[in-house]
């Protein structure tokens, strides 16, 4: 373990992890508001997509990466009205959620398949990317993964600070009560759906325009699964996600990096690396502790007051 | 007198019947893995039912994203009840379930891509996609400088295999001592996966990157770095134009017009066909202009001795990774061997699991 | 101003149900029928196809059917830890392990009689299934480690368990190096029901349902389960053996995920390959919860959707439709019937804005 083989691997866990990372912050943002999704998959795919044609179409990533989160929201909307309006499962919902946004990606995608469209390039920071070890592993990316590193803090600082989050907490903790002190908890409710959609899109968009600049049928891969088990992972803590994300990131690069250099272990019994160290961390960080950050009215509809 | 005209009525029912079967179509059906849009395998067969749709009397139709599992029985068993003439099936894991199918509709032909069963109404196909590799090898052996060779490859199963050994072959062939590295991926088409695997590659010196996979990710990896890249199945120059050597192709089409004219005539019969460079069942795109004029001759005299079958790829000594005497000195591999091949031959680091 | 009024009913409906699901139903064909105009497609012959092609003829059903088998005992599977509140996403996993502890003893035994090698394929799928969806339920209550997190990984894991048996040991040595265990002897496969496409499995099946029926309905041990699921902090102040209840539906669950999965690889595809994981485990978290885990209903869901699924197969296969657009189908009438069953429970009616 050398730095020559230490530095890229770490590289590639902060760029492989993005995505994931996107993904799991807007999952966070939903669960924290009551909310289950689990159609990440199926956002990701529909951000993707929509990033990829507006590129195509309008020239610019950054107006791609915008558009991409928009399409997330949308889809998510769907799983919104399902929920909140009609009082459906939100298992079920989200299901359904990802079926339909895999669909509808592969779907409206097919003629996309194989098309060029700009999207973003590494970006070295001025002097940030000069520093030692730090500088290459976490300074010589793209544009998007430095934005990455905007959002968790500000997920944070918006639910440990403002009114709007701690409000948003309470509705996922305790919405008769968070009622019953005059908030909408609806209102509330949609906000966590919508801008967890949004986030989900860009992780979606982020495959599409940054990690690679091309668009086929299933090109987030299972990274919706992952990202909603890293949620639990990070027991809803944004910073914790970072983490995660990183680490699930930097396994698998790991296991692509010992094939690389020549190792005789099976691939099947490589590629269980990242999910078996997942459930090993997992167990390890929780075994001690006490209680659980699971929000309390996490799945559970509101019914509607007669 | 009631009889009769039952009968006259029955022969005419009958001789109408007769000539609307002369009339109707032939019905070809392919049963595909992935969906057409993967832009690899199945997009490549889709180009060659193309081919065939564009025939005088000839409709075709495709089911596509067919599971290896029982899904793909059901899917051929209802081709076969729909009074399909021509099934194609065109993944590996069909083969038992058309073979369960081809049991229970003798009338209807079936042909298999890739497997090695036949039954008295079903063939099997493929093509020695190993010829375009082993050329494709020839044009990365003699480009690297680091001689080292990456190659992101999907399933360790004895295709692929055989594609890595080809490819290494071909590299040895002009620059001896070149090593070919290898990652398994584990996915047909995962763009993310394949790109970083490739990285991988690239950050243990690998100076050329090699694919057996369905996205042109790997190619995008190596223009980034700024080296070169061997495509697969279609011409994959413009994701990068700047390393894009080349890349061995499939060409379906006249393959399969040449099947549905057997079956239209009645020539048709039960066989494992396994056609090469002669026939353009595979085939190598132009080289990209880094690659020096002596090198494309070079490779352009290797690709018609092959052709013609002069020359062979894997002939002996060739000796696999532990320094095993695999094809002894002279000897050619014959197609049983090639067909069930394991193992990787000297100069490839990697596992074959 | 006008305003919808909700109020929940008394009684869910029971009968009317049945047009609330017509009417969603519709509703969610209607727009499909909108989106197959738009790309030039017949829509009133593409859902008569789709409606023959899944129950149109005999051969159809029975088709429907085979499909349904491995939705309904792994949507069955997980029904029973929903019950309990556990959230078991591992099907998938116990599914494959149950279809590698199948294999293990038709390859180990290939020349026993069958009424000793199919009752030990029953019962290696049973407990090899069972103990895939144990080891999560031990995590979860020894070390506090989340259940979907880890039943999540852990179908990822049997997967590639899976992979690594065929690809390595288990590989057939005759086909070639291909990734596929060697072809179960015949006394290894579940046969055929008389003249028809059917399998035994469906029997299994019938037996399963009920007796999980029963279970909940007779038994003290399920009634505990359902009570402790409404409630778990009260059924621990009855002293209701927690751990324990745990424990088992995980394990029930992972069993019968298990037997879906010797199935599979029993009687349709008479061996081991990778094709055999198809995404039943999460296609039956749907079924499970759309039926509200009731049992036969269960059972209906999982034969509609297998009905649509293998309908959409024929929609493809005739009008050339995308397999994609499949999916936007389903996706559409899972959503509709969801949202369409909020009439099921609540009244709307239209009032004066208070």
């Amino acid at each position: 373990m050398n730095l020559e083989f230490l530095i890229p691997l770490l590289a590639a866990a902060v760029q492989s992890g993005t995505p994931i990372l996107y993904a799991t912050l807007g999952e966070i943002f939903t669960e924290k508001s009551g909310i289950l999704n689990l159609g990440v998959e199926g956002i990701m795919m529909v951000g993707a997509l929509a990033a990829f044609v507006s590129a195509k179409f309008f020239g610019s990533p950054i107006l791609a990466f915008l558009i991409g989160g928009c399409a997330g929201a949308f889809l998510a909307g769907i799983h919104g009205l399902v929920c909140l309006d009609f009082q459906g499962n939100q298992v079920v919902s989200g299901l359904a959620l990802t079926i339909l946004g895999v669909g509808l990606a592969n779907y409206l995608g097919t003629p996309f398949i194989g098309q060029a469209a700009p999207g973003f390039s590494p970006m070295p920071l001025p002097v940030l990317s000069k520093i030692p070890i730090l500088g290459p592993v976490f300074f010589d990316h793209d544009p998007l993964v430095y934005t990455a590193y905007l959002i968790p803090p500000a997920i944070w600082a918006f639910f440990r600070y403002t009114r709007w989050g701690m409000g948003m907490r309470a509705v996922g903790e305790y919405p008769r009560a968070a009622s019953a002190a005059g908030l909408r908890a609806t209102g509330y409710r949609w906000a966590g759906v919508l801008v967890g959609g949004y986030l989900v899109g860009f992780g979606g968009a982020y495959l599409s325009l940054a990690y690679t600049h091309l668009w086929t049928n299933g090109l987030s891969a299972g990274r919706g699964w992952i990202a909603i088990a890293l949620v639990i992972f990070a027991f809803w803590h944004p910073g914790r996600a970072v983490i995660g994300a990183y680490l699930f990131g930097g396994v698998m690069a790991l296991q692509l990096r010992l094939q690389a250099s020549g190792t005789h272990i099976p691939s099947s019994l490589l590629l269980m690396l990242p999910y078996a160290l997942t459930v090993i961390v997992l167990v390890l960080s929780s075994w001690k502790r006490q209680g659980t950050e699971v929000p309390s009215a996490l799945g559970i509809n509101i019914e509607p007051s007669e | 007198m009631r009889r009769a005209m039952f009968f006259w009525v029955f022969i005419c029912v009958f001789a109408w019947g007769v000539a609307l079967a002369a009339d109707t179509p032939m019905k070809v059906g392919f049963v595909y893995v992935s969906p057409i849009g993967d832009a690899g395998w199945s997009y490549a067969h889709d180009q060659g039912r193309l081919g065939i749709e564009a025939m005088d009397g000839v409709t075709t139709s495709f089911v596509e994203d067919v599971p290896e599992g029982p899904d793909s029985e059901r899917v051929m068993l209802n081709m076969a009840r729909k009074n399909y003439t021509l099934i194609f099936a065109t993944s590996y894991g069909y083969m038992d379930p058309m073979l369960k199918v081809a049991k229970q509709f003798p009338d209807i032909v079936f042909m298999h891509c890739s497997g090695f069963k036949t039954a008295k109404n079903m063939g099997n196909y493929f093509g020695r996609m190993y010829q375009a590799r082993y050329l494709s090898g020839m044009v990365a052996g003699a480009m690297t400088k680091s001689k080292i060779l990456g190659y992101v490859a999907a399933f360790p199963i004895p295709e692929v295999i055989r594609g890595i050994n080809a490819f290494a072959l071909g590299a040895q062939s002009v620059n001896s001592d070149v090593k070919v590295r290898v990652v398994w991926t584990k996915t047909w088409y995962d763009p993310a996966t394949e790109k970083e695997a490739a990285k991988s590659l690239l950050d243990v010196g690998a100076d050329v990157i090699a694919q057996h996979q369905d996205s042109p990710a790997p190619q995008e990896a190596a223009q980034e770095k700024g080296v070169y890249s061997v495509g697969y199945n279609s011409d994959m120059s413009k994701f990068a134009p700047k390393s894009h050597l080349c890349a061995p192709i499939w060409n379906w089409s006249s393959f399969y017009k040449e099947m549905v004219e057997k079956v239209r005539q009645g020539t048709w019969k039960s066989e494992s066909i396994w056609y090469g460079l002669e026939y353009g069942i595979v085939d190598i795109t132009p080289m990209g202009s880094m690659v020096p004029e002596a090198v494309q001759k070079r490779v352009l005299a290797k690709k018609a001795e092959i052709a013609s079958g002069k020359a062979k790829v894997f002939v002996g000594p060739i000796k696999d990774q532990s320094g095993k005497l695999r094809i002894a000195k002279g000897a050619a591999a014959d197609d049983q061997e090639l067909l069930g091949m394991t193992w990787f031959v000297e100069g490839v680091a990697g596992t074959t699991q | 101003m006008f305003r919808f009024k909700i109020k929940k009913r008394q009684e869910p409906l029971v009968w009317s149900s049945c047009l609330v699901f017509l009417g969603a139903l519709s509703l969610s064909l209607a727009v499909s029928a909108i989106m197959l105009a738009l790309q030039n497609k017949p829509p009133l012959t593409a859902i008569v196809l789709l409606f023959n092609g899944a129950f149109g003829s005999l051969l159809a059903i029975q088709d429907c059917l085979i499909k349904a088998v491995p939705i309904f005992l792994c949507s069955l599977g997980v029904a029973v830890a929903f019950r309990l509140k556990i959230w078991n996403i591992g099907a998938e996993g116990q599914y494959a392990l149950g279809a590698i502890g199948a294999t293990w003893v038709a390859l180990r035994f290939p020349d026993l009689p069958w009424f000793v090698v199919l009752p030990g394929m029953l019962a290696m799928a049973f407990i090899a299934g069972g103990l895939w969806g144990l080891i999560p339920a031990v995590l979860k209550l020894y070390m506090r480690a989340n259940e979907i997190i880890v039943t999540l990984m852990f179908n990822y894991l049997a997967i590639l368990l899976l992979d690594y048996l065929v690809y390595g040991p288990w590989k057939d040595p005759v086909s070639f190096g291909f990734p596929m265990t060697r072809e179960f002897s015949t006394s290894a496969i579940v046969g055929k029901i008389g003249h028809t496409q059917l399998n035994w499995g469906i029997i299994l099946c019938i037996f399963s349902g009920v007796a999980i029926w029963i279970f909940f309905k007779y038994t003290r041990l399920g009634y505990e389960l359902k009570a402790s699921g409404e409630n778990i902090n009260a059924a621990r102040y009855a002293g209701l053996p927690y751990h324990r209840l745990v424990m088992l539906v995980l394990f029930l669950s992972g069993a019968l995920a298990g037997w879906a999965g010797f199935l599979e690889a029993s009687s349709t595809i008479n061996r081991l390959q990778p094709g055999i994981v198809v995404g039943y485990g999460y296609t039956a978290i749907v079924v499970a919860w759309l039926a509200r885990l009731n049992p036969i209903s269960i059972g209906i869901a999982s034969f509609l959707l297998a009905g649509l699924r293998v309908g959409l197969e024929h929609l493809q296969l005739d009008l050339q439709v995308p397999a994609a657009f499949g999916g936007i189908m389903e996706g559409l009438i899972l959503l509709t019937v969801l949202a369409g069953s909020f009439f099921i429970d609540y009244r709307v009616s239209l009032g004066k804005k208070s």
